[in-house]
């Protein structure tokens, strides 16, 4: 770990100095609210009750629990993607990418690096928004704790997977917004953060599954709501993480051209 | 009415940036500092300084982007804070770098979108800009997008927007910082041009013979107070700077030599001797009068033989290096 | 007011040439609001289906007036969005310069951020309004008490828009942290106006900061008039409201860019806040 350590803590130290509020308050702000809109409606329209389709698809009747733990993910998953696979594009609007590729150091462990640091940082602003979720009554069951470390883990990998070839693509085109927003409303409708993707038309449901998301969100419920060992989240897991490796793999693969196209470009983006 | 900008007493002193709970820090020292100047029509007008003068502060306030802090200024008796409104349609700035356009546009619709909101009739609008567009060579340029322009269009670009309202006065805020040569002896020969015509242009520049070259009249601020002011010339003369006289003799002739010690001895002149590069005895005088005559006099009368003389009178350039100096 | 008039032309053709055609505008005005409307119609089945919601909530039997109850608060949001990323984009005038070439000029400053406003507008919101409308048409959830409505609602809509706009342009052009506005401007937004849930659903004092927002009255008057088929006087109080909270935002926009422009002339830097 000889870059990926020294990376992390240069970006510690970055994100202490000029911590990057603004972020920050739109990510938890969407968790918050995602979780209030699911709270009002619960209780409002719903009159405390789900639908017989919810129950069926969701395997559960804790709608607002359901949706707590999928706004946490969402958040995760938004807030890595932000760090690990604008690291690149960041340096490059900065000036530093050409410094950086110049250096020996593997892309990987540098990734990793930036990565490590989004995960410290992550899990403290998603326990802002659970604690959030709690002040208002939703009731997380005490779940199985090693699979529920298990399915973090995996859902940790698929993200980081995720960013590397979304990485290269913003490097190639030059451009963060428009890729970043994409994912992620993307991610939201087809990985089931906040309802069944069941209830999702097929070839939806199929986009879903291609995405390791949607295996991690499962067995991260399986864990936090069902207390299921890890045995039996087993199986989801393994989808997880493998995919994310697939993603991950087909990422690293892609950021060699895509350096090269972004170098060519010179620092113009 | 008078006619011309005129500034009396004028004086800009920043607000210290205000910082919620925190004391506020003592007033700064003002960046311009009661100045009174006349620029008047029909003539260039120089602004010189070294950086940090206030010659930005006190164009920006001639240009009611900024409001003094005392004192007044007016433009054709029009003051610029209670008229300012009427005042913008009289004069525009221009300063150097290749901001103040957009680079989604097109150079002629960048001329378009400003020249509506300076309100300039229609018909005239249309003629102007093909004019400006010739004047500063982006003709061929003119449908091309701003952002793949090159540095040097989007300035010129910069000075034609500049010009669209046909502004009485003109204020040129270094206007040919990072030009290339050419282009900014073209527009050394616009700005000439424009005082010939009538507009009132007040330059500040870096490049101390481009105001020699086009100011009749030059102010010097330092530390935002005026500290000289005249032509060029008159400025120049004030400072006593020596005229330097070198001549370069075809042959050693200790005669001469001694003959030229005795004049500088007597007109109190500094001597200086050496050999040029091809090892010809050379000597250079330096004297506030110009001592070439009695130089050359002087060393043909004691039986020297004069390969070349060269006389290099002081610039404007070394009368504002030594008004700084003091 | 002709000169007023030729800003608005100048301003318009300037944002025609910032936004057409970039790809921002496509992602931002319809394939985002179109996958997200998709997610919170999702999201809040569940309980809309929920054995006793309609006794509550009538419109949620039909399970397509309720995706044309979101879709409205979706075309609305997008609308008033549009405007909040626009007047983030005029933010950036000022580190290009482009903000002083302004300052410079005699224009009224009043006419350029209206116009700013208006032309983005126009610009950004075509696409997805034209989804709506082709959306509404075709699954027939449109439900009009008479034709002069569908003007009632699209004043209702652009008028305030406009105003809001506006209003945001004079406060970003002197704003340092233009960002923190654009967040917060952003999710709570939907949140307070009703955008994803019935005003009902909501506490009284979300439904109090939400009055204070344009966009709750003006989606309020949206679906009131094209999906429940009330008409003028039905809606006599909220467009009473909308047309005093447009006149009050313009006032503030006035003020706001009166103390801006004299504070950049005082201190030399274009930030207020």
């Amino acid at each position: 770990m000889p870059t990926a350590l020294p990376t992390m803590r240069r970006n510690w130290l970055v994100t202490l100095r000029a911590y990057p509020w603004t972020y920050f308050i739109g990510t938890v702000a969407t968790g918050v609210l995602t979780v209030g809109l699911a709270y009002l409606a619960f209780h409002a329209i719903g009159g405390g009750q789900v639908s017989a389709g919810f129950l069926a698809d969701g395997g559960t009747g804790d709608y607002l629990g359901y949706v707590t733990v999928g706004a946490a993910a969402l958040m995760f998953a938004t807030r890595m993607v932000l760090w690990v696979a604008k690291a690149q594009i960041t340096e490059q609007r900065e000036g530093t990418l050409e410094s950086q590729l110049l250096a020996p150091a593997r892309r990987l462990p540098y990734l990793v690096g930036v990565g490590l640091q989004a995960f410290t940082t992550t899990v403290a602003e998603v326990a802002v928004m659970l604690a959030f979720a709690i002040a208002i009554g939703v009731r997380l069951p005490a779940p199985d704790p090693l699979a529920l470390l298990c399915a973090i883990a995996a859902v940790g990998v698929a993200v980081f997977g995720l960013s590397v070839p979304l990485s290269a693509i913003m490097i190639t085109v030059g451009e963060a917004h428009i890729t970043q927003n994409t994912l992620f409303v993307g991610m939201a409708l087809l990985c089931g953060f906040t309802f069944p993707p069941a209830m999702l038309p097929d070839p939806l449901r199929w986009l879903g599954e291609a995405l390791p998301l949607t295996s991690g969100l499962r067995a991260l419920r399986d864990a936090a709501l069902h207390h299921a060992p890890v045995g039996a989240v087993l199986p989801d897991l393994l989808i997880c993480a493998g995919l994310g490796a697939v993603y991950l793999a087909a990422g690293l693969r892609l950021l060699g051209p895509a350096e090269r196209i972004a170098v060519q470009r010179g620092g113009a983006a | 009415m008078s006619a011309g900008i005129v500034t009396h007493g004028l004086t800009k002193v920043f607000p210290p940036p205000s910082r919620l709970f925190r004391k506020r820090p003592p007033a700064p020292a003002p960046a311009v500092d009661g100045l009174s100047l006349a620029i008047p029509p029909g003539a260039v007008t120089g602004l010189l300084g070294l950086n940090g003068a206030g010659k930005t502060t006190t164009i920006k306030m001639l240009a009611t982007l900024l409001r003094p802090t005392t004192g007044t200024a007016t433009v054709d008796g029009l003051d610029v804070v209670r008229d300012a409104r009427e005042v913008r349609r009289r004069i525009n700035l221009i300063a150097g770098g290749e901001r103040m356009v957009y680079a989604r546009m097109t150079g002629r619709e960048n001329l378009w979108y400003f020249g509506q909101l300076y309100d300039v009739p229609r018909a005239v609008l249309k003629r102007r800009i093909d004019e400006l567009l010739d004047l500063v060579g982006l003709r061929e340029a003119a449908g091309t997008l701003v952002e793949r322009y090159s540095r040097g269009m989007r300035q010129r670009l910069s000075i034609a927007r500049g010009l669209i309202n046909a502004p009485a006065y003109l204020l040129l805020d270094e206007p040919t910082l990072g030009l290339d040569a050419p282009i900014a002896r073209d527009l050394r020969g616009v700005v000439a041009d424009l005082a010939e015509s009538g507009v009132g242009v007040l330059l500040t520049s870096h490049y101390l013979a481009e105001v020699e070259q086009l100011c009749r009249h030059v102010h010097v601020i330092d530390r935002g107070s005026l500290v000289a002011a005249g032509s060029p010339a008159q400025l120049t003369a004030g400072t006593r700077l020596p005229y330097s006289v070198e001549l370069t003799l075809t042959a050693p002739a200790p005669d001469a030599t001694k003959a030229v010690e005795e004049l500088a001895a007597r007109a109190g002149a500094e001597v200086r001797h050496d050999t040029d590069p091809e090892g010809r005895p050379r000597v250079t005088l330096r004297h506030p009068d110009d001592l070439a005559g009695e130089l050359t006099t002087t060393v043909v009368r004691a039986g020297g033989a004069i390969a070349r003389v060269e006389v290099a009178p002081p610039t404007l350039e070394d009368a504002i290096l030594a008004m700084a100096a003091r | 007011m002709s000169a007023a008039w030729r800003v608005v032309v100048a301003e318009a053709f300037k944002q025609h040439r910032r936004i057409f055609g970039t790809k921002l505008v496509v992602f931002s005005m319809l394939v985002w609001p179109v996958l997200t409307l998709a997610t919170a119609y999702y999201t809040i089945l569940p309980v809309t289906a929920a054995p006793g919601a309609a006794a509550r909530w009538p419109l949620v039997a039909d399970p397509q007036r309720l995706a044309a109850f979101l879709a409205a608060g979706a075309l609305a949001y997008t609308f008033f969005f549009s405007l909040v990323q626009s007047a983030w984009h005029f933010s950036f005038e000022r580190v290009s310069g482009t903000l002083e070439a302004i300052f410079l000029t005699p224009a009224s400053r009043l006419a350029l951020v209206i116009a700013n406003g208006s032309g983005a507008l126009v610009q950004n919101a075509w696409l997805f309004g034209a989804f709506a409308v082709a959306a509404a048409t075709a699954t027939g959830t449109l439900h009009v008490a008479h034709p002069g409505m569908y003007l009632v609602a699209l004043a209702a809509l652009l008028v305030p828009a406009i105003a809001w706009g506006a209003f945001l342009n004079s406060l970003l052009m002197f704003s340092r942290d233009s960002a923190f506005l654009y967040t917060l401007l952003d999710d709570p937004l939907w949140f307070v106006a009703g955008v994803r849930l019935p005003l009902f659903a909501l506490p009284l004092w979300v439904k109090a900061i939400g009055l204070a927002f344009p966009l709750t009255t003006s989606l309020a008057i949206l679906r009131g008039a094209l999906l429940d088929a009330r008409d003028a006087s039905d809606l006599g109080g909220e467009l009473a409201l909308l047309a005093a909270l447009s006149v009050v935002l313009l006032a503030l926009t006035a003020v706001t860019l009166r103390i801006g422009e004299r504070h950049a002339q005082k201190t030399g830097s274009l930030q207020l806040f």
